[in-house]
């Protein structure tokens, strides 16, 4: 690949182009970003990747309760650790952009909430879920008889087949409702 | 609630067939678990719904697959097609993988779909770039739409429901300006251009004209084109096209106009609420997945956004424990909360009517004309439009006490508040306008150019009260509280709060009288305009500088409906208003305006009839007779029914479609936990061969550390090595 530290080769521009929902501007500022990021050594490397921490500092991430799992499940390191490379950064960027299609985009957003990996979302991370979108401190989480009930509801919605879990075709029922779910699932650099 | 107890009669018949699966609420460990086993991952289904995840996230799952080679490669071979085949329709983009793995799948689509020819590639290049170019479009326009700045500002930091409100205002200020361009197209325009008739003096300022009668509609005003009595008619005298049929059209055209539109918006919001609402109820479920907004990036308004979900979801659980907790009322308990609330309801109804009494008296009394000093006839002239006013500011926060003793739940509360204050405004000003009608009709005067006065002192005088409320009431008492935050008064007034539904009812109420006055003066959509423009500047800089967002979350979307359908009654009493108007003038011939010299609209219209050709007349005479309503509503009927009988049709299927989901499903438990029973007896033997191969494929991979190949990826056994080759 011709991937230089200044600039990206335009090969892979318009490969990358291709293979996400991003637009060429797109392309550049993020290399651009993910540049500013990158530890002085690994400038010239397109392999390199940024560790997690590095990456939540950008502001776009900062606010957001999800997004340490955002970089784990974009992230390719078999360490697991959430560090990122540049094509799991734009990879990361497609999913959240303007462009994306419902599909992907529940797609992923299924894949962020279920935190411990299992392809489906059980009891537990629905509760971390709910921990994150209320705020996880003592006196911001509800309490264990609000939690209770609140999962016995979505469970009750959205769980049609009973099986005590909600899978990724119920997810994306759910969601398919949601007018307005394409438009708050976005992050934009 | 109908609906749940058929599912689960649906669920028991199942369960009865279903022997493998105990009990409903408690999901046993067996049947959590069976997702976890390996045949699960081969399930065509699953795979069609995840074609990618192989790729990263999942790769243990793919590579257990892998090393398990004798678990049937030729059935996985089978089951993979379907997916394959969708996958290999789908644009490399929307699959959901990583840019490696779609490189992959693209070099393998290469190989199956070589020639693409150059037409096709152009094509496709095309239709990408044209949609981009479409998508830069569209976001250039919606850049353009005035005050998204400012919405983007406070939906961060007040919420969504704000946010409603001033688009909301927003649309009223777009509806205003349509009925300024339809005022101007049909009435201002053709006045303009074709002059008035021939006995009407030239407008000029000046003898006992006064810069008060600005504020009372007298004098100048009275004689300018402001008002109904300007529009005498013209030189423009065909007998189909003439000023006054133009202006009847212009009025009507923005009745109806008005009509359609919120209409509209009414459906669309009530479309809207019937989705997400109780029928197929997703609330709490699309509350969660849905809830968080990715693109707030402010640590404000993530807190922000933090407790408005907190709060909500805490609304809910209370509102839903309330309902139980209502289920389980004893009868002496009941009784006496009906009797709390019949005695409530006697008192709002007394407060109504001695609102109307008082509203009555004022009328009355600002029809005395008398001699005073300037500013007590001033203040007697709007006598009527203090009282209406003030009692609507004052009435609905006294509403919104009593609502609250009356044990409702939240959501209750603010409807029945909603209701009571919207009943107040309309009643009120339909009080109002019938009792100018009364008098005014009795005197010979022109008595249009009264009425049209009279809403036009209303709307200016709701105007300064918007205007006041927020300089001399809502910013000195901020400011107070900043400057002294210990004193008495600043700890008694509290915290300020935008209370959406108030200040929409206040929209809805001056749209309404926006509406009703049209006719009587022309130009009181371009005052609209001007108005409105001017309060969302207002009310932006009251929330901005002096309110701190709501506590409680407001329902933006469960309200609308009922704010478009109040808008939706401004129509009819607008309509009313204005057919009971028509009517009145065959009684009592009008003596100025378009309409002056004996004319009625029906004589105008007849007119115009007369004079077309034969058979246009006698299709327009059948149009209006009895004998083609009676196929008219035939037909009505006809249409409705086929759409209810085509929705009841429809629900009918998805209930089915849910059943079979739910069917389909525990075939696939059953099957799932089947196979995985087997499994286990084979694996026991196999076990030990596995491991064995296992840790030779760990020795290799040790020797050989390319950190970054593909290969690496998927292999557990990395990880397993990496200690070593770190030291």
């Amino acid at each position: 690949m011709g991937t230089t530290a200044s600039q990206l080769g335009k090969d892979s521009l318009a490969e990358y182009q291709e293979l996400t929902f991003l637009t060429k501007q797109e392309i550049l500022l993020a290399h651009k970003r993910f540049t500013e990021l990158l530890h002085k050594d690994h400038k010239g490397d397109p392999h390199a990747r940024v560790p997690m921490d590095r990456v939540l500092t950008l502001p776009e991430l900062k606010s957001n309760p999800f997004r340490k799992r955002i970089c784990h499940v974009f992230s390719t390191s078999e360490q697991k650790d959430g560090s990122l490379t540049f094509e799991d950064f734009l990879d990361l960027l497609s999913a959240f952009s303007d462009s994306a299609t419902l599909e992907i985009k529940s797609h992923y957003a299924f894949r962020i909430f279920d935190f411990d990996d299992d392809g489906t979302l059980d009891s537990g991370d629905l509760e971390k879920l709910v921990n994150c979108l209320t705020g996880d401190t003592d006196d911001t989480r509800l309490t264990t008889e609000e939690m209770r009930q609140l999962i016995s509801n979505i469970l009750e919605e959205s769980d049609i087949d009973k099986d005590g879990t909600v899978n990724l075709s119920e997810f994306q029922h759910v969601i398919s409702r949601s007018p307005d779910f394409v438009s708050s699932f976005k992050i934009v650099l | 609630m109908e609906e749940r107890s058929a599912n689960n009669v649906n669920f028991v018949r199942l369960l009865s067939d279903e022997s493998t699966y105990s009990d409903m609420d408690p999901i046993n460990m067996d049947s959590c678990e069976y997702y976890q086993t390996e045949i699960f991952d081969q399930l065509p289904s699953i795979q069609v719904f995840r074609p990618g995840w192989n790729g990263q996230g999942f790769s243990d799952a793919c590579e257990a697959d892998q090393s398990a080679p004798d678990m049937g490669e030729s059935s996985q071979g089978q089951l993979l097609k379907g997916p394959k085949d969708k996958a290999s329709v789908l644009p490399l983009r929307k699959l959901a993988m990583c840019i490696q793995a779609k490189r992959e799948a693209r070099d393998g689509r290469k190989l199956q779909t070589r020639d693409i020819g150059f037409w096709e590639s152009w094509r496709q290049s095309q239709s990408i770039n044209r949609r981009r170019a479409w998508e830069q479009v569209t976001e250039a326009l919606s850049g353009l739409l005035p005050w998204q700045q400012t919405l983007h500002t406070i939906a961060g930091r007040f919420g969504i429901g704000v946010k409603a409100y001033f688009v909301f205002l927003r649309y009223l200020i777009y509806l205003n300006l349509l009925h300024c361009v339809i005022v101007c197209g049909f009435i201002l325009g053709p006045t303009g251009f074709y002059g008035r008739g021939s006995n009407s003096e030239p407008l000029r300022f000046g003898g006992n004209d006064s810069i008060l009668d600005f504020f009372l509609g007298k004098g100048y005003l009275n004689r300018s084109a402001v008002f109904f009595a300007f529009y005498t008619r013209g030189s423009l005298n065909l007998p189909c096209l003439n000023t006054p049929l133009l202006y009847f059209a212009g009025i009507l055209t923005i009745l109806f106009l008005s009509l359609i539109v919120v209409l509209r918006r009414t459906t669309v919001g009530y479309k809207h609420t019937w989705m997400l609402g109780n029928r197929y109820s997703v609330n709490v479920s699309y509350k969660i997945f849905c809830g968080w907004d990715f693109t707030i990036q402010d640590p404000a308004a993530a807190v922000l956004k933090h407790s408005f979900i907190r709060n909500d979801l805490k609304l809910f659980l209370e509102e839903q424990s309330f309902s139980l907790r209502e289920a389980q009322r004893t009868l002496g308990q009941r009784v006496r909360l009906y009797l709390l609330r019949f005695i409530l309801n006697i008192l709002v109804l007394a407060l109504l009517s001695g609102a109307f009494y008082l509203i009555y008296l004022a009328i009355i009394r600002s029809m005395v004309e008398g001699e005073h000093y300037w500013l007590v006839s001033l203040f007697i002239q709007y006598l009527a439009p203090i009282t209406i006013t003030s009692v609507n500011l004052v009435l609905p926060y006294v509403f919104c006490k009593i609502s609250s003793f009356e044990d409702y739940s939240f959501t209750m509360q603010v409807n029945s508040t909603l209701v009571r204050s919207i009943f107040l405004k309309l009643a009120s000003l339909g009080i109002y306008l019938f009792f100018l009608f009364k008098a005014e009709l009795t005197k010979n005067d022109c008595w249009e150019n009264v009425f049209g006065r009279e809403i036009y002192k209303l709307c200016i005088f709701n105007f300064l009260a918007t205007f006041c409320n927020a300089f001399l009431l809502n910013y000195p008492r901020k400011l107070l509280q900043d400057t002294y935050p210990e004193s008495l008064l600043a700890r008694l007034s509290g915290k300020q709060h935008f209370l959406v539904p108030f200040n929409v009812l206040d929209l809805v109420y001056i749209q309404t009288v926006y509406w009703v006055g049209v006719y009587y003066c022309p130009v009181l959509p371009l005052i609209g305009t001007v108005i409105l423009v001017v309060t969302f500047n207002i009310k932006k800089f009251t929330i901005l500088k002096c309110c701190e967002a709501e506590q409680r979350f407001f329902r933006a979307s469960s309200s609308s409906v009922l704010f478009h359908f109040m808008l939706l009654l401004g129509v009819f009493m607008a309509a009313t208003t204005l057919g009971f108007n028509l009517y009145q003038q065959d009684v009592v011939m009008s003596t100025c305006g378009p309409f002056g010299n004996g004319e009625t609209v029906f004589n105008v219209t007849r007119v115009c009839v007369d004079s077309l050709p034969s058979l246009a007349q006698s299709t327009l005479r059948y149009l209006a007779s009895e004998a083609f309503a009676l196929p008219l509503i035939l037909a009505e009927i006809i249409i409705l029914t086929s759409y209810v009988s085509r929705g009841q049709a429809n629900q009918k299927a998805i209930e089915r479609l849910k059943d079979i989901l739910v069917i389909s499903s525990s075939d696939k438990r059953f099957l799932v936990k089947q196979h995985a029973t087997m499994l286990r007896r084979h694996k026991s033997t196999r076990r030990v061969r596995r491991v064995a191969t296992e840790e030779g494929a760990t020795m290799r991979h040790c020797k050989d550390p390319a950190p970054y190949t593909q290969t690496d990826y998927n292999t557990v056994d990395s990880q397993a090595c990496l200690p070593t080759t770190s030291t």
